[in-house]
């Protein structure tokens, strides 16, 4: 037991210098790389070491004669997770997560040093001498806090009030509600029903398991599937239409939506926002394939009115390409993400 | 021995009226359903030289003669909006909060008080079963006032309906018409049944009476059930409209219209939130009370009383969310836009709202549960492991609540260099959302079974071997629930939505499984100390008000969610809302809106307490016969 909670104290120090280097800026935020495709877990997984080596650097202390008293230990672990979230991540978390986490957080430790009234009394030891003043250091304490804390929330006031040069947050919709149906060519689509027409088996009839069977794998890599490659000229039928909706993909998408379809092409970062990233698995992974065909036709022009602000600048490109191709290049994005449309069954 | 039989007669004579008046309206309604339904169609046929006019139902796809008016084409003017210089839809929205809250109260109360009469009435234990019946009494007692209100409260709705929004109304009891004669009736039912139940109380309080008696808690409950089944069918039949052909015409057949697509999804939905709801509102009470309390025996009895009204309440708060998410698979197969605009669009920073107050109730309960192990000795040895329950459930919440889109400026737009944070906007999406929420329930489990085993030694020879199985069965359900929720991910979404039934079947197998085993393990164990019952800090009372507090909001919350997503339909695709405010509010606005529907709820409730509180003084001795003297000793009450 001993020896575990010194290797836990181990870890705890070790994440604390690395976390201090992050802070003063002397080791990157990359030096731990987050691993594409595994981020979400990696996270939770490093936070959960942090706990276990705090435990264990509370203990061996504790055992040491030097236990750390349980308010700073609650203040400082919340002060840990703050900075872990503004120099750890990257990219940068927006504030408005940054403050959620923050909060919830908060009351995670509140919920901890109040969980039992020994652990309470001990917690709130401190506030309660520094309010009695009972002591000279004591009392000069409470007399910086009778000045510091008015200071403070007039600080954080005259902030929040203060007029701001900087574009106003927007709440914006990234996937309106499609229509019931749309119309593109002269032809009526209902959403709900339609298919791609070329998401087909070898028999040519509509088959979504046999194109899921031959898109790329997901993750790193992106690898081709044995005997999948659209670029193969003896492939005919989903195949050859992949490779087709490829073409068009690259002769008019790929600008904006990136080579990798990450939305990161030539022209992205002239755009605010930037073109969707449809490697994202919040994007085309969560929608049936008939409302990617709706957003292609229409365009950023003909977004619905919960759409507000409108904030995309994607032609409609049903006056550029015909349904065909329109259908094509849906069927070629998600072979490429290794993603399956959403279906209802 | 008379007198004894004269009061069996009169008990059962009670009953029987209790059933007549359940079967009461279903009688009186048959004819005129007949009527209802054969009538226009028979006249339409005279006037047209039995030429009748047949149409197609929007849902069912089924055929059927047109029996009613089309849905009137209104425009925004004082024949179809009349109004006051206010938006008449925050005024109707007000009515109908406040009528939903008190009518969910009363509807969940006496369903409290037939499961606490029930335990009173089977616990060998005389004193307990004293303070079970006492208790029930109590509840039923708070909900009398509160169903005078709720009626009250359903009047004003009604004319706010009918002076603001006459077209509408018209259109909706023109089709709906049998349906609301029933409904009135099963209100006088209900009314009949809940006073007979109410004041029959002393004078059935032993033996065989006592059990009719509980059997009258059971009808009481069935029309109540049946009255808000009535009610959902309404508020579906505009989310989902069937039983009419595209013009809204009727077609005659009012089973269709009641028993639309979403119709069970919301009554699932609503029975469940009425009882977590009802819990939470009474463990509230319990908590005021125990706040307030001036002596070591009140402060016990409403520790007691908090104790119990939380664990009936978050019984039905655990499958809550499942039902919650069933309602929303119907919502997404009924139709597909109105599904995104819940959950991906117009309306999603809503859900993200939504996820914080669930996070909140379980929380809160979780943090109640571990206040709770303070009254019992040798709790202590569980209270060193909360913090490992702390950061599972802290993980559990952070990702619950994470939005998908965050709210940024255009320069930490730029700085993440995309819509979705790489990182992050992974837990915004289903798959991670049900991980989070199954892996805060089950915690939620595992902290009520250290509560139950707080002050305990199981003393069964296996006793090792079971504590073993149930840490590895612990274990073994947090893995599942979290490899499925990263195993999503690489899954069509088809089947990624079909994965929540392994992961709610997991936490559920903790509920039962590891509550059964428990009990089995500690039946006859060895006591640590008794439970201290009102040494409990004033913290867990606070956890107790919030629990109460956030779910009024959470259903404040819903109910305008559910309401919105109508968009600018009356009746969704069928009869459009032609008035000034078809628009959907602010996230602001609605906020605030629910805040103020919130407050005047707790303020209203406050009153109903206080008009309770008024009766128990007249009433020195009944109420003080039940109450314990002393520190009492539920032994098997958990």
């Amino acid at each position: 037991m001993k020896a575990l909670m010194s290797l836990g104290a181990l870890i705890g120090v070790a994440g604390l210098l690395l976390l201090g280097g992050m802070v003063l800026d002397v080791v990157p935020s990359t030096y731990i790389r987050l691993v594409e495709g595994y981020m979400p877990i990696q996270m939770l997984l490093e936070v959960a070491c942090y706990v276990i080596g705090f435990t264990g650097l509370s203990y061996t202390l504790n055992a040491m004669g030097m236990a750390i008293p349980r308010f700073w230990q609650g203040i400082g672990f919340w002060v840990f997770f703050l900075l872990y979230l503004k120099y750890r991540m990257y990219p940068p978390i927006p504030f408005s997560v940054r403050a959620m986490y923050g909060t919830v957080s908060l009351v995670a430790v509140f919920m901890w040093v109040s969980a039992s009234e020994e652990d309470w009394q001990k917690f709130k030891q401190p506030i309660m001498n520094v309010l009695d003043a009972q002591t000279g250091g004591n009392r000069i304490l409470r007399y910086l806090y009778l000045v510091l804390l008015p200071i403070l929330i007039g600080g954080f006031s005259f902030n929040a009030m203060m007029p701001k040069s900087e574009e106003p947050i927007e709440l914006r919709t990234v996937h309106p509600a499609p229509p019931a149906s749309t119309k593109v060519h002269g032809k009526t689509y209902t959403l709900q029903t339609s298919q791609n027409p070329y998401r087909v088996n070898p028999e040519g009839k509509y088959d979504q398991e046999f194109s899921n069977a031959n898109i790329v794998e997901q993750g790193m890599g992106r690898l081709m599937k044995p005997n999948a490659n659209p670029w193969d000229d003896k492939n005919q039928g989903y195949l050859k239409y992949v490779r087709e909706g490829g073409e068009i993909f690259f002769q008019n998408c790929h600008f904006c939506h990136g080579d990798n379809l990450n939305g990161r092409g030539l022209h992205a970062f002239a755009f605010n926002p930037i073109p969707a990233n449809f490697t994202d698995p919040g994007t085309i992974a969560q929608l049936q394939e008939t409302f990617i065909f709706w957003r292609v036709s229409k365009g950023g022009i003909g977004l619905p009115n919960e759409g507000f602000p409108w904030a995309s600048v994607m032609p409609p490109w049903e006056q550029h390409l015909t349904v065909d191709e329109i259908w094509k290049v849906v069927l070629f994005e998600y072979w490429h993400t290794g993603y399956y449309p959403r279906t209802w069954d | 021995m008379g007198l004894l039989a004269g009061k069996r007669v009169f008990s059962i004579m009670a009953l029987c009226m209790m059933v007549g008046l359940l079967l009461l309206p279903i009688v009186v309604a048959l004819p005129s359903l007949a009527i209802g339904e054969e009538a226009p169609a028979g006249d339409a046929a005279k006037k047209d030289g039995d030429k009748v006019e047949k149409g197609r139902d929007v849902y069912y796809k089924t055929e059927g003669i047109v029996v009613g008016a089309p849905a009137p084409k209104t425009v925004d003017g004082p024949r179809d909006y009349p109004r006051y210089n206010f938006e008449s839809r925050v005024l109707l929205w007000f009515a109908n909060q406040q009528h939903l809250y008190y009518g969910s109260f009363v509807l969940a109360v006496p369903i409290f008080c037939m499961i606490i009469e029930f335990m009173g009435v089977v616990t060998k234990d005389k004193a307990l079963a004293k303070r079970y019946d006492q208790l029930a009494y109590d509840f039923i007692k708070i909900s009398l006032t509160a169903y005078s209100l709720t009626a009250i409260l359903g009047g004003i709705l009604i004319f706010t309906f009918l002076t603001l929004y006459p077209a509408f109304f018209s259109y909706l009891s023109g089709i709906f018409r049998p349906v609301m004669h029933i409904y009135a009736l099963m209100f006088v039912a209900e009314s009949g049944t809940l006073y007979i139940y109410y004041y029959g109380w002393d004078k059935m309080k032993e033996g065989f009476l006592k059990w009719i008696h509980l059997s009258m808690s059971v009808i009481l409950n069935i029309i109540g059930t049946l009255l808000m089944f009535l009610a959902n069918s309404w508020i579906g039949f505009m989310m989902s409209p069937a039983g009419v052909d595209e013009q809204g015409r009727y077609l005659g057949n009012i089973w269709h219209v009641i028993h639309t697509a979403l119709w069970n999804p919301l009554n699932l939905h609503r029975i469940l939130g009425n009882m977590a709801f009802g819990g939470g509102v009474v463990a509230a009470y319990a908590a005021y009370k125990f706040l307030a309390s001036k002596t070591d025996e009140d402060r016990a009895h409403y520790d007691w009383m908090g104790y119990i009204a939380m664990a009936l309440g978050v019984a039905f708060l655990i499958p809550l969310p499942f039902a919650g998410y069933w309602l929303m698979r119907e919502v997404y197969a009924y139709r597909q836009q109105m599904g995104i605009t819940l959950m991906g669009g117009l309306l999603a920073w809503l859900f993200i709202i939504q996820a914080t107050m669930i996070g909140i109730l379980f929380l809160s309960t979780n943090y109640y549960l571990w206040q709770a192990m303070g009254r019992m000795r040798g709790a202590e040895k569980y209270q060193r492991y909360i913090k490992y329950l702390v950061f599972i459930l802290a993980c559990g919440y952070m990702v619950f609540i994470t939005p998908h889109t965050m709210v940024m400026t255009p320069a930490e737009l730029k700085a993440m260099g995309g819509q979705q944070h790489p990182v992050l906007g992974n837990y915004g999406v289903m798959s991670a959302k049900n991980g989070g929420i199954n892996v805060i329930i089950t915690t939620t489990v595992l902290s009520f079974v250290w509560y139950m085993r707080g002050n305990k030694v199981s003393t069964v020879s296996w006793a090792k071997f079971g504590n073993i199985f149930m840490g590895i069965f612990f274990g073994a359900a947090y893995f599942n629930i979290i490899f499925l929720a990263i195993y999503g991910y690489y899954i069509p979404a088809n089947v990624r939505v079909g994965l929540s039934v392994p992961q709610v079947a997991t936490t559920l197998s903790c509920l039962f499984f590891m509550f059964a085993l428990n009990s089995v393990m500690m039946k006859g164990a060895k006591q640590l100390g008794p439970i201290e019952w009102g040494k409990i800090s004033a913290r867990s009372q606070y956890a107790l008000i919030m629990l109460a507090t956030a779910f009024t909001w959470m259903m404040g919350l819903m109910g305008y969610i559910r309401s919105s997503v109508r968009l600018f339909w009356h009746v969704n695709e069928i009869m459009r809302d032609n008035s000034p405010w078809a628009y959907t509010h602010t996230v602001g606005f609605a906020a605030n809106m629910i805040s103020f529907n919130v407050l005047f709820f707790w303020i209203t409730i406050l009153f109903v307490f206080w008009l309770g509180s008024l009766g128990a003084k007249k009433v020195p001795v009944e109420s003080k016969a039940g109450i314990p003297s002393g520190v009492p000793q539920p032994a098997a009450s958990h």
